[in-house]
């Protein structure tokens, strides 16, 4: 969210006092490939590729300089014939993993790739033991007689008991 | 006088704050009346000193009273009245004032409507709130006073930056506060409860409508600043998963659980200890937001006034509430017994599902964004974690849950139909793979439209699911006409709202799902007079007017027509302004909606040679994502007007829904070995506050770290100990040789990348000079100047390297990873990499690094 656009301001300012803060697009006209599908894939490889002198953006949104030379840079090795991965790996080998807005399956990123697998497994063995040792349910209660009943509805005054979204 | 009227209101509001959070509490404790009627008049009066000091701001801001400093960094004369007044809370410092002014909202709230409240509960949960705002005001006096004087005062400020000149400003803020800080409700009620050692449906009761409001407010404010952002940022984006974004999720989707959970501790008197905990956790994440956001320990693309000192205190208040709260919960809710029993299969298992997918959704995301931080902190280098990550883990975790929830209020309280739901569902799932089969036959077979067809049937299948449990609710097919809508009027509020909301959901999520599938995208250099096609619309660009002048800012406006089949459909203005205080540019798009798609138009930059550069956008169902949330608030709001939630019901009602409890509740406890499980359950309850001190822990080394001038986006080379990369460059200078990688073997050599458009490198030049009298050979790399001003730079300040080469296009840069001069590369003797200096260099790092290191290099 914007949500703290609103403290955009200053240090962006300060970091890019160079760079105006210009939302026109990134990509500029004259880096677009004439090969649609090429382009199409350069698009593709940018949008996964951080910004590194950017707060937090990917190569296809930024309007930094690095950011530009970039983009032409990853068309340059499509046109030479390049893989996706080929492409990303080249800037890989230059500016590390930190790059790749999709960390690599790594050791260092094990936790961060099983952990909703493990989040989930381990939600599925709590409720599994909440079942199994806490609310188990009993065998149906007998059936309220019509004086109960009665007196139910007189408590509770309303036509359904029902949830909402509370 | 009136600014300090504020301050000095402000700071009385600490002591009655003070006075709120210990009186009443203490009164409780002991059963003191007089002690705990404190908590009515001092919330009042807390309420009316932070309402006068923010209004003092506002005052301020408004009469352009330029002797204050939050004044002057924030605003102009030439600001319109808009502005100066949402200006207020533009800044950091007002901001905090804002979220103050709203805590003490929410506790005038209570004082007002809370009469039905038992006085124990009351004076616990505004004591509760008191040490929130305890917290919170000496925050902003002790780091962030809003009404420092200057003197002498300036004839004008330095203005809001233009990106906030929005009206979304008016908007966004606010309502996202008020989610946020909404949730310290059930945060109180929640801690309120633990101390009293008492949860009962009563208690669920009366935090639900609290919690809705949070809830409403927040996802009104999530939504708006997408919307901000959309129609901002120029290229259509509404969702980046930036930390800020996230900041804003984690604590939506853990309130939405909260939402659920308390209706079943309300209908059914169990997951007690559950709700207490998911209201816990969703006031922390907010904290957890504010802290991220202001500590700068994560790099976003929102970025704020980051402060390290201000993240310190803001962690302390963020470990005492959390760490306090958590520390209380596995004290006490071990021994909270748990009530009303149910199968798997039942509305409460139904909402069990949810909660659980929910929570695991907001750790994921929790996880996701911190992890960098981790990683970091254990040395295993930097890395990011960005939209793919979050997207490939998050979808996954949302299809069950919207699976489920179209079935889940089908189920009945303890013991639900699968089979029977699922029949009453055979409409909704043949609708479901109509959509799916009708969206492929469109869209043809690919990833892409498999992915949309999935996401348009999960849509359909949630929206007339939905809509199926009213019909079967009013007996819409089974009954006549007007006997249905005979029972349609009596169905309870909050179960239409729950209709309502499930129902904006659906929304949401075929608008996600239409722009991420068929976004269409035209970017190009057009001429006055040129025409396009953009998915179906012929766009004629008819002209620019330079000359728009508005209240503070001049702007070029494009004037295009669109067209459809020859008909004329809108005529759309986007511009480009330029703004006087601060000078700074903005882009403001023109969207043309007919609410199923945004066409979208951005104005961009001249080419020089008559033309402009124009990209424009057809965004397909992107109304719908917010038209979706609006209903989802809406929805919210119908069940808030249900009279069971209407805040300040008679206290009749409330007595009836704890006798209900009360006769439901005996079930439990049947077990014999209770104690034993009891105790083994108490070291689980242990686990969150375990797993946040190791949180706080992490934060603190970051913290740390960033007061020794490490900064989130400083990344380590990866050519350390890498052959210097291949490189062939021109001289700079005609009568000085070039460089080639050759020529750094055979001697410890400095590569210095510098560039005269390059402010720090000014900075570092006299420094080279100590790198050269250490007898390093130094070689400069001129990084993408142009060699008459590095000529012009280096005729100026001197030329300390022995040779200099230009590498025009940053090519060679690239492959050393320059990422931002100055930085420099130290290779040893055969050629490899063995030191980079991001940055400029320091005399300090010349003496305690580079010249030990080359000494040792050189031998």
């Amino acid at each position: 969210m914007k949500l703290q656009l609103v403290f955009f301001a200053a240090f962006a300012m300060l970091l890019f006092s160079a760079t105006a803060i210009r939302p026109a697009a990134a990509v500029e006209p004259d880096e677009v490939l004439t090969n649609p599908a090429l382009e199409a894939r350069a698009r593709t490889i940018s949008s996964q590729l951080r910004c590194l002198v950017c707060q937090n953006e990917s190569i296809d949104e930024s309007n930094a300089p690095l950011a530009h030379d970039l983009r032409v840079l990853v068309r340059k090795r499509l046109l030479t014939g390049d893989s996706n991965e080929q492409v990303k790996a080249y800037i890989v080998a230059r500016y590390g993993n930190y790059v790749l807005l999709k960390p690599p399956f790594i050791v260092e990123t094990y936790i961060l790739w099983f952990g909703p697998l493990i989040l989930l497994l381990s939600a599925t063995a709590a409720v599994i033991f909440f079942f199994r040792h806490r609310a188990y349910l009993p065998s149906e209660p007998a059936p309220l007689t019509d004086d109960e009943r009665r007196n139910l509805s007189d408590l509770l005054d309303e036509p359904d008991d029902n949830m909402g979204v509370g | 006088m009136v600014v300090e009227t504020g301050l000095f209101a402000l700071i009385l509001a600490l002591f009655i704050a003070a006075i709120q959070a210990v009186v009443p509490l203490i009164g409780a404790s002991r059963g003191e009346a007089s002690w705990m009627n404190v908590d009515r008049p001092a919330a009042a009066v807390l309420f009316a000193l932070v309402t006068l000091s923010f209004g003092a701001l506002m005052w301020a801001h408004v009469t352009s009273d330029f002797s204050v400093l939050n004044v002057i960094q924030n605003s102009h004369t030439d600001k319109p009245l808009l502005y100066k007044i949402t200006g207020v809370w533009g800044s950091h410092e007002g901001s905090m004032m804002l979220w103050t002014f709203i805590l003490t909202l929410y506790g005038m709230a209570v004082a007002v409507f809370g009469s039905n409240l038992p006085p124990g509960l009351r004076a616990r949960v505004l004591s509760v709130q008191a040490m929130i705002a305890f917290g919170f005001i000496l925050f902003i006096l002790l780091t962030s006073n809003p009404f420092t004087r200057v003197y002498p005062p300036p004839l004008n400020g330095e203005g809001l930056n233009p990106l906030l000149q929005d009206p979304g400003l008016a908007f966004h803020p606010p309502f996202l506060y008020l989610g946020y800080v909404g949730f310290s409700m059930a945060f109180s009620f929640a801690i309120a409860a633990l101390i009293d050692g008492r949860v009962d449906a009563a208690w669920a009761r009366w935090v639900r409508p609290w919690t809705l409001v949070a809830w409403c407010a927040l996802t009104l404010g999530v939504a708006m600043g997408s919307w901000w952002s959309y129609y901002t940022l120029g290229w259509g984006g509404y969702w980046a998963w930036d930390p800020v974004e996230n900041a804003s999720l984690m604590p939506w989707l853990a309130g939405t659980a909260l939402l659920h959970s308390a209706i079943v501790a309300e209908k059914r008197d169990t997951l007690k200890a559950w709700t207490i905990f998911l209201a816990i956790i969703t006031f922390s994440l907010s904290l957890l937001g504010t802290f991220l956001v202001r500590s700068g320990v994560l790099t976003s693309v929102h970025s704020f006034a980051v402060d390290p000192q201000r993240g310190v205190f803001i962690l302390l208040l963020l470990t005492l509430f959390t760490g306090a709260s958590l520390f209380l919960f596995a004290l006490r809710a071990p021994a909270l017994k748990a009530g009303g029993l149910f199968a798997p299969i039942s509305r409460e298992g139904g909402l069990l599902f949810n909660n659980v997918l929910l929570s695991i959704a907001a750790a994921t995301i929790l996880l996701g964004t911190l992890y960098p931080l981790f990683v970091d902190a254990l040395g295993l280098g930097k890395i990011s974690v960005g939209p793919p990550y979050f997207n490939t883990v998050f979808v996954p975790l949302m299809a069950p849950m919207i699976l489920i929830m179209a079935i889940g209020p089908f189920l009945s309280w303890r013991r639900g139909d699968l089979e029977g739901a699922l029949a009453r569902l055979k409409l909704t799932f043949g609708v479901a793979v109509v959509t799916i089969t009708v969206t492929v036959l469109i869209a043809g077979i690919s990833s892409r439209a498999l992915w949309a067809s999935l996401g348009f049937g999960l849509a359909a299948w949630l929206f007339f699911g939905s809509l199926a449990e009213w019909s079967g609710r009013v007996g819409l097919f089974r009954r006549s006409f007007g006997d249905a809508m005979h029972r349609a009027r009596h169905v309870p509020r909050s179960v239409y709202g729950m209709t309502i909301a499930h129902m904006g959901l659906a929304i949401v999520l075929a608008g996600i799902t239409g722009s991420l599938a068929w976004k269409t995208e035209k970017l190009q250099v057009m001429r006055p007079g040129d025409s396009i096609m953009v998915a179906g619309y012929q766009i004629e660009f008819t002209g620019v007017d330079n000359d728009v002048k508005g209240p503070n800012y001049t702007a070029s406006r494009a004037t295009f027509i669109a067209r459809k089949d020859g008909r004329f459909v809108a005529k759309m203005q986007p511009e480009r302004r330029v703004y006087t205080n601060p000078p700074q540019d903005k882009s403001t798009v023109a969207i043309h909606t007919n609410f199923i798609d945004d066409l979208y138009a951005v104005f961009g930059e001249p080419d020089g040679k008559g033309g402009f550069v124009t990209h424009f956008f057809l965004n397909p169902l992107v109304p719908w994502i917010f038209f979706g949330a609006v209903v989802m608030v809406f929805g919210g709001m119908v069940s808030l007007s249900d009279r069971r939630h209407r805040i300040g019901a008679p206290i009749k009602k409330t007595r009836i829904a704890s006798s209900v409890a009360a006769a439901t509740a005996p079930t439990a406890g049947a077990a014999p070995s209770i104690e034993k499980k009891a105790l083994l359950r108490g070291w689980i309850y242990l686990l969150p506050l375990l797993a946040f001190i190791v949180l706080a822990g992490f934060f603190i080394h970051r913290l740390q770290l960033a007061s020794e001038g490490d900064t989130p986006n400083l990344i380590p080379s990866v050519m350390i100990n890498k052959p210097a990369p291949a490189f062939n460059l021109p001289p700079l200078l005609a009568d000085r040789p070039g460089l080639k990688t050759a020529d750094l073997k055979g001697k410890v050599t400095l590569v210095d990348f510098f560039a005269s458009w390059c402010v720090p490198c000014r900075a570092e030049h006299p420094v080279l000079r100590l790198v050269a009298q250490a007898g390093i050979r130094l070689v400069g790399i001129n990084y993408k100047d142009k060699p008459t001003d590095a000529k012009a730079w280096l005729a100026e300040l001197g030329d300390p390297y022995q040779a200099v080469a230009s590498d025009m296009h940053g090519q060679t840069g690239i492959n050393f990873g320059v990422y931002g001069v100055p930085e420099s590369y130290l290779v040893d003797k055969n050629g490899v990499i063995r030191f980079k200096q991001t940055g400029p260099l320091t005399p300090e790092v010349v003496r305690d690094k580079l010249i030990p290191l080359a000494e040792k290099l050189e031998r």
